[in-house]
């Protein structure tokens, strides 16, 4: 067990005349969680402290040590709260458990704040539905309002408002390496198959994460086929300035961060004219969308549906449009249900479809879907390679147990955040175990044009 | 030494009651104006919502899949509980054996079930009550989030029981009396109870209900909020 800290960079320049303006700020925010969101205000006054949330976090449960009990990172805003905000906090003080905010606590606040991995396993459990992973959010929003976000997010976070992808990719380089994918698949299947750009009046819009065309493309690679055999390929569209649905402000806590993000690519739907926002394998970004923007209305009433591409998929699989050559797939292949598809958007039986249609030997990890035991990285957390160590050997270690125990040797997660976690995972602990995506699996199976009129299999 | 006799057995009955039920309404009322921007569902998300915030509030299901022990110390804790408050409206008025006389049963009958289901009850209660207070001591993920509060409110509860089991074991109790003494609140012509151990038990119980607002707990009332907005659509 590594003793390494989920320490990140913390000011060394907190002078002596800001700290009273840093108190105020801080105070302030926590202040202001009186006024809602509802779910944040209850939490702050109904933890029984029972203990409940412990035996279901990765990390404490990775490594039981005090600091990673979730309520007692809760405790860092909640008993400024009471002192604040409750009657009970004002006049009895420590005994009810409010306490007054220090700022030499910033530091715990940053190192606490980011290693939780919001995976929200103790809401589902928690007797009172406590969503540790909402408390988690508030402090590293406030700590973001004073300047304290870890400098790896920061970086994410500007890049991507400026170039509007994590990755600080031009469109130019976007469209070459669409050109490159393109010529993939015409190696693969001697064909040409598009993946169209920019195209006005299409009826899909397809949003992925930037790393599923720079990084780990062939889940976009699987999805361009499934357009061609369907014979839609005139029908669906990549943007050349919007290709990335990945958003750090749900990580760094920002809601102007996030909201910010978030609208270019509405804009960009509108502009295209398109019927269906069609999220890739990225847990986060479709989740903003469907449960957060949409939902809450950020931008008004919306002229298009919002969907995900495994949804997509699985119900031409379900219609039998689709067909595959399992062998192609032969080694034994588990689903991870990323946290933010499984239990925070219910998106766990489409993976499944497409999967069992394209893999010979297809195994579940126990527990599973709304269950599943996170990665290690969520959160925001598998950016950061200054705490690698604690992601291999602290928060990732419930989910390695998970895999090794089902014996795949192929892990698919529908998640850029899951996938280079597990990667780094796998290859810390040298499983010899590959890591990708979904359609990626799809992309090696299906068969184009029918040629070897292979069984369906649904 | 009366002074203090009629503070807690005439005056402050008057206090705790409107504390109580103003304390709970204010803090319902300030969730409920509370903004709700987005629900913050979690899946699988039920079908029906009240029935399974209900069942989540009766049976504790979440908890049940988390942690079996817990659960069961939990449960039956505050089964015993609401049993126990049930048993209390004989305490207070004669109706209720009246109405089970009315369906077949004898007094006799009636002191010999209460005291046997009640008697149960309250050794039940005192058990896991310490049982809840050892877990707190001896888990390491318990204790290291434990705080005063946490021992305060248990104490607090473990005290209630114990003066509740006293009176209850001890000698038989006057029924006659508490509930000529309830009748008198009623009225608002209040007489003053004399016996030292039901008073210390109604102190507790007051100061009790009167903290139940400002404390965890209101998890009693908050749990249908939270619930809610958790799990369901």
């Amino acid at each position: 067990m590594t003793n390494e800290s989920a320490m990140t960079s913390t000011p060394n320049n907190i002078t002596e005349s800001l700290t009273d303006d840093i108190a105020k700020e801080v105070i302030n925010a926590i202040k202001a969680i009186d006024g809602g969101p509802r779910v944040l205000k209850l939490y702050m006054e109904m933890c029984a402290k029972c203990g409940t949330c412990a035996t279901q976090c990765p990390v404490y449960v990775g490594s039981p040590e005090t600091r990673f009990n979730p309520p007692l990172r809760s405790d860092l805003i909640r008993s400024v709260y009471k002192r604040h905000k409750t009657a009970s906090g004002k006049l009895l003080g420590t005994l009810v458990g409010a306490r007054d905010f220090n700022t030499a606590d910033l530091e715990k606040w940053v190192q606490d704040s980011y290693s939780c991995t919001g995976c929200r396993r103790c809401a589902t459990f928690c007797p009172f539905g406590i969503d540790n992973s909402v408390i988690t959010r508030k402090i590293r929003g406030i700590l973001d309002k004073v300047g304290l976000t870890p400098e790896t997010m920061k970086r994410v976070v500007k890049v991507s408002l400026q170039t509007r992808n994590t990755d600080g990719a031009s469109p130019k380089a976007f469209k070459a390496a669409i050109a490159f994918l393109e010529e993939e698949m015409r190696d693969e299947h001697g064909i040409d198959i598009k993946i169209p750009i920019d195209v006005v009046g299409a009826d899909y819009f397809y949003v992925p994460p930037s790393g599923d065309v720079l990084v780990n493309p062939e889940a976009t690679m699987g999805l361009a086929k499934v357009f061609h055999v369907l014979g839609m390929t005139d029908k669906w569209t990549m943007s050349s300035t919007c290709f990335d649905g990945a958003n750090y402000g749900l990580f760094t806590g920002s809601d102007a961060d996030m909201k910010a993000d978030n609208k270019p690519y509405v804009e960009e739907a509108k502009r295209l004219q398109t019927k269906v926002m069609l999220m890739g394998e990225c847990g986060h970004a479709y989740r903003i969308m469907k449960m957060m923007m949409e939902p809450g209305k950020w931008w008004g009433d919306l002229p298009f549906t919002i969907i995900n591409c495994m949804q997509w998929t699985a119900e031409h699989i379900a219609k039998g449009r689709l067909q595959f050559d399992k062998s192609k797939n032969s080694e034994p292949v588990v689903y991870h249900d990323p946290c933010n598809f499984g239990r925070s958007c219910g998106i766990t039986e489409e993976p499944r479809m497409i999967l069992q249609a394209s893999c010979a030997d297809f195994r579940e990890m126990y527990p599973n879907r709304g269950e599943n035991w996170c990665c290690g990285g969520g959160a925001g957390l598998s950016a950061m390679d200054d705490i690698l160590g604690f992601r291999m050997d602290i928060s990732g270690k419930k989910k390695l147990e998970q895999i090794l125990a089902s014996g795949a040797k192929y892990v698919a997660a529908a998640c850029s955040n899951c996938k280079r976690q597990l990667g780094q995972l796998m290859e810390h602990h040298k499983t010899g175990i590959a890591v990708g995506g979904v359609h990626d699996m799809l992309s090696r199976a299906i068969l184009i044009d029918g040629k070897a009129g292979e069984r369906r299999q649904y | 030494m009366n002074t203090v006799k009629y503070l807690v057995g005439v005056i402050l009955p008057y206090v705790v009651v409107p504390v109580f039920f103003a304390g709970m309404g204010y803090r319902l009322w300030t969730w409920f104006k509370s903004p709700q921007p987005a629900r913050m569902t979690l899946f699988p998300a039920g079908g029906s919502t009240f029935r399974e915030v209900l069942a989540e509030a009766l049976f504790f299901p979440s908890l049940f899949r988390a942690d079996r022990v817990l659960w069961f110390l939990a449960w039956v804790f505050h089964a015993t509980l609401a049993l126990v408050f049930l048993g209390h409206i004989r305490v207070f008025t004669g109706a209720a054996d009246r109405m089970l006389q009315a369906v077949g049963m004898t007094p006799k009958g009636l002191d010999a079930m209460s005291g046997l289901v009640g008697g149960a009850a309250g050794i039940v209660l005192l058990a896991i009550g310490l049982l809840l207070l050892l877990r707190r001591a001896t888990i390491a993920r318990v204790r290291e989030i434990t705080g005063i509060p946490d021992i305060l409110a248990t104490l607090l509860v473990v005290a209630i029981i114990i003066t509740g089991d006293v009176l209850r074991f001890s000698e038989p109790f006057d029924l006659v009396q508490t509930r000529i003494w309830a009748a008198s609140l009623i009225a608002f012509s209040p007489v003053m109870p004399t016996n030292g151990m039901f008073l210390l038990h109604l102190a507790l119980s007051q100061a009790l209900i009167m903290f139940m607002p400002f404390s965890k707990l209101l998890h009693f009332g908050g749990i249908f909020f939270t619930q809610t907005l958790i799990k369901r659509r």
